[in-house]
């Protein structure tokens, strides 16, 4: 009897525990926790708020090591023909002796930024913006970054327009166009042919040509008009579309933002802003890379210009300065009467200090020219482009006193004589003047391969490579071919 | 309620009625078999009632009971023993301490105690006393060696720092595997959320405040807990007052840290030789390898032979190693008297590692209080307060190769490079580039003048009302707070590389977790015939929040000022917030017929924020079953076995430790954007995860044989336990196409098994008069297989279509988990040593065929694991009169792991590093030399070839055995220490990891892998000590 009295208290007991979880659980304060320093991706994009800290989100994307914090930049520089390594702290010693699989690892930080650009896209239309002109700036960006994200992805991963090896040609990249919020969305793309990458990259940038302003407001830290009818002529030069480079590099060239002249070109590259940058990801204080994968630091140990008693960086990266290919000897080739190097470009590179072992020539185009060191903002696209690629795609057309014309302007801006070239040593010139203008900014190695050439290295760098072979393209990463079976790898990995 | 509890009362009174007619009083005294003394607060029943007292402070008892009837007395940490009291009046009684038998008492949670006779689970027992007076910072460290299934880690060797403890192996992929840590009733949260040193959320407690600890190890014992069970839950029970003359204990030790190896680096000549070596191989001409190998040491590139051979080489190591120093004060109050008892005592650690700059400090104050408000109310009460200040290395809290990490860097520091100038100052300031070679910081300078400092501020109190309804129903409601506050603080002086471009920098953060417990039990126990009844029920509510700050600021103006108001340039502040809840009912039924047969039903229904909305409440049954054999007439009073015990039990627990520690942490099944992805000042945020609604907690059953026994009147005593343990719907980052934005997506899938085998046997060898020699042994082995991945996964596209998985674990290490293998794979490529004909290194491709150039993953394959076959300890103890030799074997086998310090230290000046000498001396020099060493090659990466320190080269055997403590100590006779008035004195020596039998080649084997394998780890040490403890 009092074993069941004691047992029918204990039951009561758990009932009302029982009952008072169960109550608590349908209230909906208890067991249901919200987080407080994250949002809630559901709700993150239905405001114009959300819309633009999205496409601030994809910006930062950008400034990763794996973009242009670093790779775009220095990593294409040591798979070409223009660097030596130092081996100051091993860094891109493999990559620069191109050894299999030391390359471009861009391939997630790159669709993830497209995810939030199409994320962007599928809602800015949704929204009630007050100011129209704001929706059309987050818009126009967004197809503006989408299509830099493809075309850096398209010459990274696949073979350019017209000049696949066909036997290895496994397509272009895979094209996802609307953003994922939920599992639902999750698609599985195989890799369509380079030309519908490009035919998407144009749309794109078409899009955002129509939406953005003529104002420019934005330049050069975010994207805008210019700079995306920049990009198109370089998109169209890759695509052996020269007709539409030579139209797209005018457009750019009569906006607002104009060629450095000799005067002001060696100070642009020491403010924070590069004036003719047309496109530049801009870090501030608290995106500082740091001492080990800088741009700064792979490129030189100085700290400041002309003071080798201070040691900063590493410098891992440098200058060619012997052998056929030799960037320092390119650059010096023509001298004055005197024997002076008439090249003003020559200034960006000296001799850096003897802290981390012997000192070797270094650029100095990242020099912490934020006021900090290893902090520089990083030019996607500068005006200088325009004039080469409009050069370049007028020699094609047959222009080829147009294309003299804008070679001589890069020429004689750098303090070298007008030139009067013709055939195929303009052609040889333009390209020349390309690699000297853009050294160490990351361009050299996808002109050789979007033009098909090889890369002539020492054996020190590793012997160079063949245009066929298969290191030329980069592997896909092998977590993309064990999800997704519709992926082929590149050749040859 | 009130009615039902009025109902109760009425009804035990009435049956006591008829009790009370007949009574007659019987009085006596308990006492210690041990040395005699008074036992106070030892339970007195009459035998098959309810009727019951307690010893006041001198032993004495007197209690009512009608003539013929049996006393039983009862008290923890001693035999039960029963009196048949016939005509007697009075009734004295010695209790035999019951340590190490089948009679001990099994903490089983929530204020429940078994005797180990009749408990049905799986557990094991650590006395207090066997772990105290250690040189550790915390009581985990301690384990080690001690409890067969329970592996103990120390992630390095710095003073208080993190430790692991694994219950049975590892059972989770993605989730968490520590297990739940109460402490006295409260739960504690045991993430560690330091940013800048390595620290242990368990260091808040004195070892030495500590009664004991049990580790319940199976579903049986631990599935009160439920979805925090399914990786053991460890029970820590501290020191309680005991009744009587106020006893106060002094406690006192001293003692030195050691390195316990320093490695044989190259001096400055053969550094040169051998570098100079590197740029030949590669292409380099001679004269200008050597102009480069003296450029980089910054030497004039003219010096001749003889000046080279008179160049000094300089010991880092010996620079950045040091003896390091523990002290320890204690001083404890007990007393009290029938209603009150206390127990109050303050402590004071220092301990310093053998690595510069790395010490711990430490100061509590314990309470405890149980009062007895009335025959029906009593309070237990307890308080824990510790301050902890603890300076970490340069680096990594857990290491890392962060190049200012002493112990990382010091050996690989080029020999030439001074550590003082002449004057006395630092070699090498960072303007100049710091010191030649790649690890150019100073080390001794860095840990000198930087600050790497957490100080830990925690509280953990508690207050429990038993409420005894009647003598067969207890209500206890339960409330507790662990609270804990931490700053830490990172101060890179101007003067060193961190701090020179951003004019120094100044780190705070102020990390604060509020963890707070309540719940309310109900205890019956009911006897009918030969039955024993006892019900537990219970409901729970904890709540956890956890709040971080941190701030960066750069810029001061010189280093005196190390504080923020100093700084002039804000770089970043950061503030988050987390937190779960938790709602709990549980219960346990327990039965016992004759005393031979028991059975036990446990089942837990628990919810919790931290599952997926379609999955919020889990249910965790299990049951069990014990047969004492010995017991029956077949055995009962036989000359060999005293004790023989079968059990069985079978039962799932719930593993709720979703969700990285570094990232979403309590939120796994939501859509989530993060915050941070900012750009030229502005806001952004970016998806960080995408939401599953079905999320829920990792399953675990287990089934569990064991054996305890006791032969030949108990001198052999011990368990063996054999268990499976099946952890299903383990939580798998369900690894997407990156093309989709995300890298993956969690969802309950994967399998894994932990079979295995515990012994433990305890004996007493040789009991001679005053000499006694006893033995403990206890080996664990655990065969450890992933069973089942997600459906659909796609194999690698290797020969042997390996299933691997590829995922950032809950602690932040990369990891592969291949389907049929162990969890913590080690996957890589054959290393097949060195081409005799030209000093190239060689790798085995899939075929067995010899490659220069092994390809991922066409080649690679598995290679062992992490996790160890077996382990276990081995623990001596001799006594002679008061003296005592006591000595621990510590043994873990089979653990393979990447030496990553090593790793550099062969890459033979490759880059510019030193080496190691011995793969100095056995590197490939000229054709015909058969050697496991290539040769020396710049960069180590030789033309169309990989890296010749790829794939199983740096792959070691992480086995060891060490002498983990050996003690001799002195029982000072009482007619010594009566002098100074003391009734116990005790002195002894100690020392720790005196000896280590390893094939590991670089400092110690035992460290953790947060992700960077062992480098900038800073090793365990020897430490020696001696201590004095007094009690007045």
């Amino acid at each position: 009897m009092r074993t069941f009295k004691s047992i029918l208290l204990s039951t009561s007991l758990l009932t009302v525990g029982l009952l008072t979880v169960t109550a608590c659980s349908n209230s909906s304060d208890f067991l249901e926790v919200q987080p407080r320093s994250q949002g809630d991706s559901q709700v993150a994009l239905s405001t114009a708020e959300g819309i633009d800290a999205a496409v601030n989100g994809i910006y930062d994307r950008l400034q990763s090591t794996a973009l242009y914090g670093r790779d775009m930049l220095a990593l294409s520089e040591a798979l070409g023909d223009n660097a030596q390594f130092t081996n100051k702290s091993g860094r891109l010693a493999n990559e620069n002796r191109n050894i299999a699989g030391a390359t471009f690892s861009n391939w997630a930080t790159s669709y993830f930024a497209i995810n939030q650009a199409n994320l962007v896209l599928d809602n800015v239309s949704k929204i009630t913006f007050a100011d129209t002109s704001q929706r059309n700036r987050l818009q126009g960006q967004a197809y503006f970054l989408r299509a830099l994200l493809y075309h850096d992805l398209s010459r990274i991963y696949a073979y350019d327009p017209g000049v696949a090896v066909a036997a290895q040609d496994r397509g272009g990249v895979p094209l996802l166009l609307t953003g994922v919020a939920d599992q639902s969305k999750i698609e599985l793309p195989a890799r369509p042919a380079v030309a519908d990458v490009y035919k998407q990259i144009y749309s794109d940038l078409q899009n955002a040509i129509n939406v953005l302003s003529r104002t420019n407001t934005s330049a050069p830290a975010y994207g805008n008009r210019q700079a995306a009818q920049a990009l198109f002529s370089r998109v169209a030069l890759y695509n052996k579309d020269y007709a539409t480079a030579v139209k797209y590099a005018n457009d750019a060239i009569n906006g607002t933002i104009k060629l450095s002249a000799n005067a002001s070109y060696i100070g642009g590259w020491r403010a924070p802003q590069n004036p003719e940058s047309l496109f530049e990801i801009q870090y501030i204080v608290a995106e500082n890379i740091g001492v080990n994968t800088s741009l700064q630091t792979t490129y030189t140990t100085l700290v400041r210009t002309g003071d080798r008693t201070a040691t900063g960086g590493f410098g891992d990266l440098v200058p060619t300065t012997v052998g056929a290919t030799s960037f320092i000897s390119d650059l010096e080739a023509e001298k004055g009467a005197t024997g002076t190097v008439l090249d003003i470009r020559r200034q960006l590179y000296e001799l850096g200090t003897t802290g981390r072992g012997t000192a070797f020539i270094e650029c100095t185009k990242f020099l912490g020219k934020n006021g900090t060191i290893n902090l520089d903002n990083v030019p996607v696209i500068r005006v200088s482009e325009l004039y080469l690629n409009r050069a370049e795609a007028n020699y094609y057309l047959g222009n080829t006193a147009d294309a003299l014309a804008d070679l001589n302007v890069i020429r004689q801006r750098c303090g070298l004589p007008a030139s009067t070239l013709t055939g195929a040593p303009l052609l040889a010139e333009i390209m020349r003047q390309a690699r000297l203008e853009f050294g160490f900014e990351g361009h050299r190695w996808f002109d050789l391969k979007r033009t098909g050439q090889p890369v002539v290295k020492a054996t020190a760098q590793g012997g160079g490579l063949a245009y066929t072979d298969n290191r030329i393209l980069a592997p896909i990463p092998v977590n993309e071919l064990s999800t997704n079976k519709n992926i082929k790898q590149n050749f040859g990995y | 309620m009130r009615k039902l509890l009025f109902g109760s009362w009425l009804l035990s009174l009435l049956f006591c009625l008829p009790v009370l007619a007949q009574d007659a009083v019987v009085s006596g005294r308990v006492t210690s078999s041990d040395d005699g003394s008074a036992l106070p607060g030892v339970s007195v029943q009459v035998k098959g009632t309810t009727r019951g007292t307690t010893s006041d402070a001198n032993g004495n008892f007197s209690i009512s009971t009608a003539p013929g009837r049996t006393l039983v007395f009862s008290f923890i940490g001693y035999t039960t023993q029963e009196v048949a009291v016939g005509n007697r009046k009075t009734v004295s009684v010695q209790l035999v301490s019951s340590a190490n038998a089948l009679n001990e008492v099994v903490v089983t949670g929530y204020g429940g105690t078994v005797n180990r006779r009749e408990f049905t689970g799986a557990s094991s027992k650590v006395s207090g006393a066997t772990i105290s007076n250690l040189p550790v910072g915390s009581f985990d460290k301690a384990l080690a060696g001690r409890a067969a299934g329970v592996q103990v880690t120390s992630a390095n060797g710095v003073p208080g720092g993190a430790i692991q403890i694994r219950i049975r192996g590892v059972g989770s992929i993605l989730a968490g595997s520590d297990p739940l840590y109460v402490v006295d009733g409260v739960q504690i949260n045991s993430t560690n959320n330091s940013s800048f040193t390595s620290n242990n959320p368990l260091s808040f407690l004195n070892p030495n405040d500590i009664e004991s600890i049990e580790i319940l190890k199976d579903a049986a014992a631990a599935s009160i807990y439920g979805s925090q069970a399914a990786n053991g839950v460890v029970l820590v029970t501290t020191k309680r007052g005991k009744a009587g003359k106020t006893q106060i204990t002094f406690n006192y030790f001293k003692g030195i840290a050691d390195p316990i190896k320093k490695l044989d680096v190259l001096n400055t000549q053969e550094w040169i030789q051998l570098r100079t070596e590197n740029l030949v191989n590669a292409g380099t001409s001679a004269e200008a390898a050597r102009a480069n190998v003296l450029g980089t040491l910054r030497l004039p590139t003219t010096l001749t032979d003889a000046e080279i051979a008179a160049l000094p080489t300089y010991d880092w190591q010996d620079a950045v190693f040091r003896q390091g120093k523990t002290d320890n004060y204690e001083l404890g109050l007990n007393g009290g008297n029938e209603k009150t008892r206390f127990f109050v005592s303050g402590s004071y650690y220092t301990q310093s590692a053998n690595v510069i700059n790395v010490n711990f400090k430490r100061g509590t104050l314990n309470t405890t209080l149980t009062h007895q408000i009335n025959n029906k109310l009593s309070i237990d009460q307890t308080l824990k307060l510790s301050t902890i200040t603890s300076n970490g290395q340069f680096g990594g809290p857990n290491g890392g190769s962060f190049l200012g990490a002493g112990a990382f860097s010091s050996p690989l520091i080029l020999p030439s490079a001074a550590i003082y100038n002449a004057d006395g100052s630092y070699n090498g300031t960072p303007a100049l580039g710091g010191i030649p070679g790649i690890l150019n910081q100073n080390v001794v300078q860095v840990s000198e003048l930087n600050t790497i400092r957490s100080n830990t501020n925690q509280f953990v109190g508690s207050l429990a009302l038993n409420y005894k309804v009647t003598n067969n129903l207890t209500i206890r409601p339960f409330v507790s707070l662990d609270y804990r506050a931490i700053r830490g603080k990172n101060f890179s002086d101007p003067r060193t590389a961190d701090g020179v471009n951003v004019r120094g920098r100044i780190q705070d953060q102020f990390n604060e977790n509020k963890n707070f417990l309540t719940n309310i039990t109900a205890n019956y126990t009911q006897t009918v015939g030969k039955s024993d009844f006892g019900v537990l029920l219970g409901a729970e509510y904890r709540s956890d929040v956890n709040e971080n700050l941190g701030t960066n600021i750069t810029n001061v103006p010189t280093p005196d000022f190390k504080y923020a108001s100093a700084a002039a340039l804000p770089v970043s502040i950061g503030g988050t917030w987390t937190g779960y809840r938790k709602g709990s009912v549980f219960g346990n039924i327990k039965y016992n017929f004759n005393r031979k047969y028991d059975l036990s039903l446990i089942g837990r229904l628990d919810g919790s924020s931290r599952f997926g909305a379609n999955n919020r409440f889990g249910f965790f049954p299990s049951v069990s079953g014990a047969w004492l054999v010995s017991e029956e007439n077949f055995l009962k009073g036989g000359r060999y076995v005293s004790d023989l015990k079968l059990r069985a039990s079978f039962g799932t627990t719930g593993n709720d430790q979703l969700g990285s520690l570094f990232n979403a942490a309590n939120f796994p099944g939501l859509a989530l954007v993060n915050p941070g992805f900012d750009y030229n000042g502005a806001a952004g945020f970016a998806p960080a995860q995408l939401a599953n609604p079905d999320l829920k907690w990792e399953t675990n059953q287990t089934i569990n044989l064991g054996l305890d026994f006791g032969f030949l009147n108990n001198r052999i005593t011990g368990s063996v336990d054999v268990f499976e343990r099946t952890s299903k719907d383990l939580l798998l980052p369900f690894n997407l196409p990156f093309t989709s934005g995300y890298s993956a997506i969690s969802r309950n899938a994967g399998e894994v098994k932990n079979r295995g085998l515990e012994i433990e046997i305890n004996t007493v060898n040789v009991r001679a008069g005053q000499f006694q020699w006893k033995s403990s042994f206890n080996f664990t082995t655990i065969k450890n297989k992933l069973t089942a991945l997600y459906p659909g996964i796609v194999p690698l596209n290797n020969p042997d279509s390996t299933v691997l998985l590829t995922y950032t674990d809950f602690y932040g290490v990369g990891r592969n988990a291949i389907l049929g293998q162990p969890l913590q794979t080690q996957f890589t490529t054959d290393y097949a040593g060195v081409n005799p004909a030209t000093g190239r290194a060689m790798f085995y491709d899939y075929a067995g065929n010899i490659t220069y150039r092994p390809l991922t993953p066409r080649d690679q394959k598995y290679f062992g694991t992490e996790l160890p076959k077996f382990y276990g300890g081995f623990n001596n103890t001799f006594v002679y009169g008061g003296l005592t030799l006591d000595f621990l074997f510590q043994f873990d086998y089979g653990r393979r792991s990447f030496n990553s310090q090593t790793s550099f230290l062969i890459e033979n000046a490759g880059r510019n590093f030193n080496a190691l000498q011995s793969s100095f001396d056995n590197r490939w020099q000229k054709p015909g030399d058969i050697t496991s060493v290539p040769r020396a090659y710049n960069a180590n990466v030789e033309t169309n070839s990989v890296s010749n320190l790829g794939g199983t080269r740096t792959l070691e055997d992480a086995s060891y055995m060490r002498l983990k403590q050996i003690t001799l100590s002195y029982d000072v006779p009482a007619a010594i220490s009566g002098r100074i008035k003391a009734s116990k004195a005790r002195v002894y020596i100690q020392a720790a990891n005196l000896l280590t039998f390893t094939n590991w080649s670089s400092y110690d084997p035992e460290f953790l892998n947060f992700g960077s394998g062992n480098s900038g780890v800073v090793p365990n040490s020897k430490t020696y000590q001696a201590g004095i403890n007094l009690t007045f």
